[in-house]
């Protein structure tokens, strides 16, 4: 059974159940989460076997039912919030940003607020400006928070029960474009810990620090690589708050060289954060500036071919890891 | 239609090279094959050919300027009407404006139209970061790189970079350090002599440096010995005195004793090929060929012109070959091929009138000879006081490739072939 195949959509399912199982304080609301299980279909079953006074759907108020469950947490119980899109995180970030990431502080440690927020991230859906963003980057700046991106079925199954399990507030992001993403997922119940970066490909050319679904991307392209004699390194920090910082500047120590690829908006973005670690832990090991890679700085385009171009992809990680590599 | 004249790499180690003198002037009308400038490598100096004819334009060196090898040095322009100004360059106002504010140097932007325009510019700033001016004058190098040449003690200015728009990175470092390689001039302008020069100071020329830097470089690696032997050289002036009018005849030179020397230490080093031979990474690499050098005093430094497996020359040809390349490195004209390959080097101070001497081995080879003057001495013979002409001869030798006897055994078979250099024909 320890093969098993299940997708990324089933691993966040099988790790809400078994939590709800577990414990009994834990409780999921937002918009469409219970008969529709939510537009991408992730939550079906759940309201079936956990009945609707613990899969509950809420008004189309995001500040509202946000605000609600940070109070929920406050006064003992485990929410899980469903922030539908990612990009509806603007409406709800009072409640985020100044009410569950500093109770806790300002109470003087009197009061916890375990609950995670749910939401999704990725373009390429053709879903729009207003519904294809990325926004990690928001809620990793503050203190307070932890955020973890999953990039396969298996860390996002670890990572969620880790967050259900966390006495703070989890900001958990899945990219919409990886719910059918299949991986092995063991049936055993099992946690992975924040801040612990894992090492998804070895190399010793390049290093590729990767979140999300740009993990995949940088597989892909890390086989390229391979094709011409490049070896890259793939590391998935899997949490953007706390960040595994050893992991990424020992690995860039090893290759010399390191593009820090995520999905959100590259300007003031995570991979401006990973990379000024790198640059600052590696750099009397560096060969070559650390680059970035993150979406353009545009509004996500409606048009798919647009679309298309405002994310990076195997390709263009294997041209910019071929320069700095010095191969042409 | 455009053609980039760039500096051109004529050596294997050659990072850059000096702008002796333009042949051309700007906008001068230039025939393919015809010399446009006279350059100076590490080495030797040599004149430039057009690559193609046109007109010379968008000159950007200045004679005395030390080039990296690939950096265009200017445009050879087939159609010239887009040059309107042949002494500058056509470009629009805007262009000039954008060009100046971002301080490119027009010189390096390449028009696609018959001049350049604002479009070029932004091309050009777009696309080619590593023209862009360096205001801190610091080599364009990685961290890494830094860091490995720190603790090396390698100057970063003498290296030449393989990394994204020609930085230096940590390979190019690594590679300088495992192997022997000459570090050259300085690249980029010299600097600007300033009229309020200290009297002490003398204008080091490129072969000069180059000579302070091998000699540094061999004098505190190499494990030196020296061995000395005084011969009788009765033989040797007997030999010359009767074989010089036959060469004088047959090809118009007259041997010298260094030719005679040459011949005699070529077929010497046949029997003695550990003293033919080089320390390289940490192991003996014996030379297939004997090539040896003969030392030559430039007025602005050292310089070893090479003859090429002299051991199968006759002296006639070892004479000729000589004369040709002693006269050429005086005039500036060796070619690479003339000062590469050597595997032993002849350094004769005996015009000077110096008796004997120790040599600095010319690294990476195992050894050299010096020798002083031919004088008559009083010697000894079967107990009878006895003036011969003696010549003194210094071995150096590199102890890693040769020890005291295999030095002291050559040294003997060199000194029984002068004393009897009829051996030859033995």
């Amino acid at each position: 059974m320890s093969d098993r195949e299940i997708t990324f959509a089933e691993a966040i399912r099988e790790a809400l159940a078994e939590e709800m199982r577990r414990d009994a304080r834990v409780f999921i609301f937002g918009e469409d989460v219970a008969e529709a299980g939510t537009p991408f279909k992730v939550l079906s079953g759940l309201v079936e076997e956990f009945g609707t006074a613990r899969v509950i759907d809420t008004p189309i108020s995001e500040p509202g039912f946000s605000g609600i469950g940070v109070g929920a947490a406050m006064t003992g119980m485990r929410p899980v919030v469903d922030l539908m899109f990612g990009d509806f995180l603007t409406l709800a970030m009072d409640q985020i940003a100044n009410q569950a990431a500093k109770v806790h502080y300002m109470s003087g440690g009197k009061l916890n607020v375990p609950m995670v927020f749910r939401t999704t991230m990725g373009a390429t859906r053709r879903s729009a400006a207003q519904h294809s963003q990325s926004l990690h980057a928001w809620v990793s700046h503050i203190p307070g928070l932890k955020v973890a991106i999953p990039s396969t079925p298996y860390d996002a199954k670890g990572l969620l029960k880790t967050a259900i399990r966390d006495n703070n507030p989890v900001v958990f992001f899945e990219d919409k474009m990886m719910f059918k993403m299949k991986g092995v997922v063991p049936t055993d119940d099992y946690t992975i810990p924040f801040g612990v970066a894992d090492v998804k490909r070895a190399g010793s050319d390049i290093t590729l620090v990767a979140t999300s679904s740009m993990v995949q991307v940088a597989l892909g392209a890390a086989e390229m690589l391979a094709q011409i004699g490049i070896g890259a390194e793939v590391i998935d920090p899997r949490t953007t708050l706390p960040l595994d910082k050893k992991t990424c500047i020992e690995s860039a120590k090893k290759t010399s060289r390191a593009i820090v690829i995520d999905e959100g908006y590259e300007q003031y973005g995570v991979t401006a954060e990973i990379a000024s670690v790198i640059a600052e832990g590696a750099f009397y090991y560096l060969d070559a500036p650390v680059k970035r890679m993150g979406a353009l700085n545009v509004p996500v385009p409606f048009s798919p071919t647009l679309e298309d171009v405002t994310v990076p992809t195997e390709q263009t990680v294997f041209e910019m890891a071929r320069m700095l590599c010095g191969k042409s | 239609m455009t053609t980039e004249f760039i500096m051109p790499a004529l050596e294997m180690a050659q990072d850059t090279g000096k702008i002796l003198r333009w042949l051309k002037s700007e906008g001068a009308q230039v025939i393919k094959g015809e010399p446009i400038m006279e350059i100076e490598t590490d080495k030797v100096t040599v004149e430039i050919e057009a690559t193609t004819s046109g007109v010379l334009s968008n000159g950007t060196a200045r004679e005395g300027d030390v080039i990296p090898v690939g950096q265009t040095i200017a445009l050879i322009v087939e159609d010239p009407k887009g040059f309107v100004n042949p002494s500058g360059l056509s470009a629009s106002p805007v262009a000039r404006k954008i060009a100046e504010e971002h301080r490119v140097d027009l010189a390096r932007v390449k028009p696609t139209g018959g001049r350049i325009e604002k479009a070029d510019v932004i091309a050009y700033l777009n696309k080619d970061p590593k023209g862009l001016p360096n205001p801190s004058g610091l080599v364009p190098a990685s961290p890494k790189a830094r860091r490995l040449a720190s603790e090396r003690g390698i100057d970063l200015a003498t290296l030449r970079g393989s990394g994204p728009d020609g930085a230096i990175i940590a390979n190019d470092v690594l590679n300088m350090s495992a192997t022997y390689t000459l570090a050259p001039a300085r690249a980029g302008s010299p600097h600007p002599s300033t009229p309020l020069r200290s009297a002490q100071d003398a204008d080091i020329s490129t072969v000069w440096r180059v000579m302070a830097e091998r000699m540094t470089t061999s004098w505190t690696t190499v494990p030196h010995f020296f061995l000395t032997r005084d011969v009788d050289a009765t033989a040797l002036v007997e030999l010359r005195a009767r074989i010089a009018p036959i060469i004088a005849k047959r090809s118009g030179v007259k041997p010298t004793y260094t030719d005679l020397l040459v011949k005699l230490i070529a077929i010497a080093l046949r029997d003695h090929p550990r003293v033919n031979a080089s320390w390289m990474d940490n192991t003996i690499k014996l030379n297939d060929a004997i090539n040896i050098g003969i030392a030559t005093a430039l007025e602005d430094g050292l310089i070893v012109p090479v003859v090429h497996r002299a051991d199968a020359l006759a002296i006639g040809e070892i004479a000729t070959r000589r004369k040709d390349i002693v006269e050429r490195a005086g005039a500036n004209k060796l070619k690479p091929a003339d000062i590469a390959g050597g595997t032993f080097t002849l350094t004769n101070l005996g015009m000077y009138n110096v008796d004997a001497f120790s040599a600095i081995i010319n690294a990476p080879q195992a050894a050299i000879l010096a020798v002083g003057r031919i004088a008559e001495r009083v010697i000894a013979i079967k107990g009878q006081p006895a003036v011969r002409p003696m010549l003194t001869l210094t071995l150096s030798s590199d102890h890693r490739v040769v020890d005291g006897a295999r030095a002291a055994q050559f040294l003997d078979a060199l000194a029984n072939l002068i004393e009897e250099p009829f051996a030859l024909l033995a």
